[in-house]
């Protein structure tokens, strides 16, 4: 039984934690009080400290350093834990799912959670005309949707058993950990969040209370004492110094003037050429795939064998080595390693020019084609890749424009079909059922399937593991669907990134976070004597 | 006898600059953008790689031969556009006056107002980045000079004894401003012309970092400046050739935009 | 001299209008949006949602309608509510505003002190190496890219010599300031040593100092009493336009030096789409620069009244 791993109360979860987290801790006793800097490294401020209302990951530092949701990643055994929820008991075949709460989390102001934090805060997220980004994780929910379109003012779905208890009911079978240890599933407390002052001190259940933000320059949290963990948190206080400019970065961290930086490909292997720097890095894969996707509503793309050529015909090996720099680890298919459904087996697209030249032949195109490619300037998968894919592609005839945009911009090209073929990072995890998905005929462009990939074996392998009891089954139907992706080569596949974060000696308890590496739960960090922070 | 050492240098340092702009396909080794073998990437300076190779194994020497051209279109189109711009509005604001003076004169300041990157940026975000956008961005945003200068040229013109000539001998306005007003305010325009070249050059290095530059395949040298700010610890040379560029471009610019001044318009070295 | 105080004022406001229709214009008609951009990678998000977001933000009406709520707000003096931060831009800007008028305070402050000696002792000997030396130095700083100075400047004082910080704000003070002052400085000090050294130039060719060194006056006072004085009056426009913009030209080193300046927040808002922010920044930036400017005029006119403006 899968709830299996969910149903563990929370003295177990708690403990399982820290001893998952002992390796990156050595054996050194955990020790009290400190601070630590951990760089906000995406954007040049922090867009909204609301959670339900941004979901970027930049935003989502500070947010699970001051809120709480119902469970939490557990990012050593690679599954979602519970959190504000101390049991999660399904029944009617997993679509109906009774939730215990903590009695012992407090929000910053002193109140003590209940069921009526849960159920406002979820029907908060679905309100009509607000657009919060956390929707999406609640929409599976019973009459969700009917609030979202002003059609109701309650959740049906969502009832209130007891002081400390909820049940919700979902439109389909699901796994409620894959949803709600999103950040922008936070439990807040109404209260503050009436208040004028919420856009810019928030209030919430987590190890650390909000104490100052200079926008655009840092962030500060401290202890909060009252925090549900027994013993935690270990520091006094988090800081987040903005830091956007890469190069500006690894000289502030060279300087010890921060503690943790993330490291982009240059960097990952300059430090890894120091003999001191190299000591400190924290390495994941990331369940993120980069990929050439490819329209299909565009010819020739609706051909899976010039799909295929595509695949043959760039040396993707070689890039991953030689310009993501190892920073990255090569695609088979669609779901990276760290998910279910992986096949470590699987070998990719080899490259093999000749064949990529009779591929296209076959199809009709024996001298190529051009097409246009739209990218975005980012390092690891934007435009620095499509330079160096150009000449390959050239090799077997196949004409490359690019068209430059701006990130904001290619979201929106992507959305509306507006293109013939992007390059772009796409979040594949943790969940791989949901992540399958993504090609799934009934999945509109908007939600994923950008390709307008449609095939009726696909889905009938989707649909089923969806809904099967059987574990073994739906991981067998996982690896087949994910296969028949491989073979189908709805996109170039690229790599999945291997995110990297320095940080110094003094640092421990960092958790090696697949979802986001920056995404750290700051209760379980600590710092030794060495560090020069006061 | 002053020294014109500043027009010596500046010169030189611009004629050697327009050399490898009109010269630079033919002095680089290897193709820019094609000629890209990660095998080689970020070797240092060598007797194969004079200025050493780039992340994707591309022969710095020959992209800073490239990217002279582009830098060089940039500079002298953006140039171009601004001078047109700003002679015909001030010349004619001059000469005609009226409502039409008053409207130049608010638009000069309100271009004046606005700093021009800022404005440069926003025009690049609605017609993103690319070579001919970046030339209408920086050509729209920097003519105010231009136009206040060569309205008081304008202005002080017309009212003498030859243009009133020409008037009564029946020439048309147009005849009258390309002929007699024109020529008179070109001294100072080709200095502002020439120093508005460097800030151009400048200007796309500042956008490439904010990550609106001109952008591959063709490579300028503010965008591989941009692109190798991360390795200055590590493989400096990746961003020293590029700046060393810009910067003597720049620096040749500058001296010989004062140079010319100082030839050109001795009456108003302190005009700006 | 009242009377033109309130006109130069006076003469502000069709300028900020102007410049509030302009701006709108341009950020009409700026591919991408906010509704998309709020999710990383943007997926996932429902498009009926997005339409209602849209609806409630007031991106689907007419341009004219549009334009007409946002001139009724700006009429009030109000910049309108962020779509990223859901705060008003007014508060956002606010927050913004003392770090960049430090850090613009800072680099003229250095821009005058070096700038102004620099052109000064260049004029002195005009044609001399020494003149030829400094200029090379003073248009050296023209010459670099603000970004790449910055890195060296960083490396240099931060990484190497360990003397200053090499990014924040910490707690606002002269540490932290000095390195993107510095930054920012480089080049209005080189424009000013320029403007100095031809001011001065200019001023000893004049025939008051000609009548002043003829009548026998020794050489000290004439430069300092006649040539400095009369110098700065003219250097006067250039620092006043330099100071006026360099609230606008610090958005490069804002976002290295990670200064929570009004210029880091417009750039992350135009990459944002975050189009209130956006057009509060620059209309702020704006007027900074029309207030300066009419203060410089203002100033002008107390110095030398003879000056008329039509």
């Amino acid at each position: 039984m899968k709830r299996l791993a969910l149903l563990s109360g929370i003295a177990i979860a708690t403990a399982g934690l820290l001893a998952a987290l002992a390796p990156a801790a050595e054996a050194q006793t955990p020790r009290r009080g400190g601070v630590v800097r951990m760089t906000a490294p995406y954007a040049s401020s922090f867009g909204n400290l609301d959670p339900h209302r941004s979901g970027r990951s930049q935003d989502g530092q500070v947010h699970m350093t001051i809120h709480r949701t119902l469970y939490i990643w557990d990012s050593a055994k690679g599954a979602p834990a519970l959190e504000l929820a101390t049991a999660a008991t399904p029944s009617a075949g997993g679509t109906v799912w009774t939730f215990k709460l903590r009695d012992d989390a407090f929000f910053h102001n002193g109140r003590k959670m209940n069921a009526d934090d849960v159920v406002w805060s979820f029907t908060r997220l679905m309100s009509p005309g607000e657009g919060f980004v956390g929707a999406r994780w609640i929409r599976l929910v019973q009459g969700a949707v009917a609030v979202e379109r002003g059609e109701a003012k309650e959740i049906s779905g969502i009832k209130k058993l007891g002081e400390h208890e909820v049940e919700i009911t979902f439109t389909q079978k699901v796994e409620p950990g894959f949803l709600f240890y999103n950040m922008t599933t936070s439990i807040l407390p109404r209260e503050e969040v009436e208040k004028p002052t919420w856009a810019t001190a928030p209030v919430g259940l987590g190890p650390f209370k909000f104490k100052e933000h200079i926008p655009g320059s840092r962030l500060v949290a401290e202890r909060f004492d009252r925090f549900y963990k027994p013993g935690l948190p270990y520091l006094d206080r988090v800081e987040f110094p903005i830091m956007a400019e890469a190069s500006a970065r690894d000289i502030a961290f060279r300087n010890r003037e921060v503690d943790t930086s993330i490291l982009g490909p240059v960097q990952y292997v300059a430090y890894n050429n120091d003999a001191n720097l190299r000591k400190n890095i924290l390495e994941v894969a990331e369940v993120f795939t980069r990929s050439m996707v490819m329209n299909h509503e565009v010819k020739p793309f609706d051909d899976k064998r010039v799909r295929q050529a595509i695949n043959h015909a760039i040396n993707t090996q070689i890039i991953v080595e030689r310009l993501a720099r190892n920073k990255a680890y090569r695609a088979t298919s669609w779901l990276p390693i760290t998910v279910p459904g992986y096949d470590k087996d699987m070998k990719p697209y080899e490259f093999n020019p000749a064949k990529a030249r009779a591929l296209l032949a076959e199809a009709g195109l024996p001298n190529g084609f051009e097409f246009e490619w739209t990218t975005s300037q980012n390092e690891s998968w934007g435009l620095p890749i499509v330079e160096a894919v150009i000449p390959m592609l050239a090799q077997v005839g196949i004409r490359v424009k690019t068209k430059v945009v701006e990130v904001a911009v290619l979201t929106d090209i992507a959305l509306k079909g507006e293109f013939q073929a992007y390059i772009g990072s796409s979040q594949t995890g943790p969940d791989p059922l949901q992540t399958l998905r993504c090609y799934h005929s009934s999945t509109p462009r908007t939600s994923c399937n950008v390709t307008q990939y449609k095939n009726a074996d696909y889905d009938k392998m989707l649909d089923e593991a969806g809904t099967t009891d059987d574990p073994a089954r739906k991981l067998e139907l996982l690896k087949r669907a994910n296969a028949h992706l491989f073979d189908a080569a709805p996109v170039w596949f690229f790599n999945y990134n291997k995110a990297t974060l320095a940080f110094q000696p003094w640092v421990h308890g960092l958790q090696a976070n697949p979802t986001e590496l920056v995404h750290q739960y700051p209760e379980f960090i600590w710092v030794d004597a060495s560090s020069p922070a006061k | 006898m002053k020294l014109r050492a500043n027009l010596a240098i500046g010169g030189g340092l611009t004629l050697l600059s327009l050399f490898v702009g009109v010269f630079g396909p033919w002095l680089a080794h290897t193709d820019p953008i094609m000629d890209a073998n990660l095998m080689n990437a970020e070797l240092p300076p060598s007797g194969e790689f004079w200025f050493g190779t780039d992340q994707q194994g591309r022969d710095i020497f020959s992209r800073v031969m490239y990217g002279a051209q582009i830098s060089l279109t940039v500079g002298i189109g953006s140039q171009l556009i601004n001078t047109a711009i700003g002679t015909t509005l001030g010349v004619t604001a001059g000469y005609w006056g009226g409502w039409w003076d008053d409207f130049v004169n608010g638009l000069t300041n309100l271009m004046l107002a606005i700093p021009s990157l800022i404005f440069a940026l926003a025009i690049m975000a609605i017609l993103g980045p690319g070579l001919t956008s970046l030339m209408i961005a920086l050509g729209l945003t920097n003519w105010s000079y231009t136009c206040r200068i060569s309205r008081a040229q304008a202005l002080a013109i017309k009212s003498q004894g030859y243009v009133q000539a020409a008037r009564v001998l029946g020439y048309g306005d147009m005849r009258i401003m390309f002929t007699q007003i024109l020529p008179n305010t070109l001294g100072p325009i080709i200095v502002i012309a020439t120093l508005g070249m460097g800030g151009s050059i400048l200007a796309e290095a500042a956008l490439s970092f904010l990550g609106l530059g001109v952008r591959p395949p063709s490579p300028s040298w503010g965008s591989m400046l941009s692109d190798a700010r991360e390795t200055i610890t590590t493989a400096p040379w990746l961003s020293l050739f590029p700046g060393l560029a810009i910067f003597l471009t720049v620096l040749g610019l500058n001296l010989l935009g004062d140079g010319l001044r100082d030839v050109l318009d001795p009456q108003s070295r302190s005009r700006r | 001299m009242l009377g033109f105080v309130i006109r130069r004022v006076l003469q502000m406001v069709p300028m900020l209008a102007a410049i509030a229709l302009l701006i709108f214009v341009l950020f009409s008609v700026i591919p991408g949006s906010f509704a998309t951009g709020q999710q990383d990678e943007g997926l996932g998000l429902d498009m009926a949602v997005v339409a209602r977001m849209r609806a409630e933000l007031g991106l689907d009406d007419p341009l004219h309608v549009r334009f007409g709520a946002y001139v009724k707000q700006l009429a009030t003096l109000d910049l309108g509510v962020s779509f990223r931060s859901r705060q008003p831009v007014a508060d956002m800007i606010a927050a913004r505003l003392w770090p960049s008028l430090k850090l613009t305070i800072a680099a003229m402050g250095f821009a005058i002190v070096i700038g102004l000696p620099l052109g000064f002792v260049a004029a002195l000997r005009p044609g001399s190496l020494v003149d030829l030396g400094l200029m090379v130095i003073a248009v050296s700083g023209l010459s670099l890219p603000k970004f790449w100075l910055g890195i060296l400047l960083m490396y240099l004082f931060a990484l190497t010599l360990g003397w200053f910080p090499s990014f924040g704000y910490g707690q606002g003070g002269l540490w932290h300031l000095t390195l993107p002052a510095l930054a920012l400085g480089v080049s209005p000090m080189a424009l000013l040593a320029r403007t100095t050294r031809a001011a001065v130039l200019d001023i000893m060719n004049a025939d008051f100092v000609r009548t002043a060194r003829s009548k026998g006056m020794n050489e000290y006072r004439v430069v300092v009493w006649h040539v400095l004085r009369n110098a700065l009056v003219l250097v006067l426009t250039t620092i006043g336009l330099q100071f006026g913009s360099l609230l606008g030209q610090g958005v490069v080193v804002e976002k290295l030096f990670a200064w929570p300046g009004v210029g880091s927040l417009l750039v992350d808002s135009v990459f944002q789409r975050d189009i209130p922010a956006v057009q509060g920044c620059i209309l702020v930036i704006t007027m900074f620069f029309l207030v300066i400017n009419t203060s410089v005029d203002i100033a002008y006119k107390l110095i030398d009244p003879r000056i008329r403006y039509t």
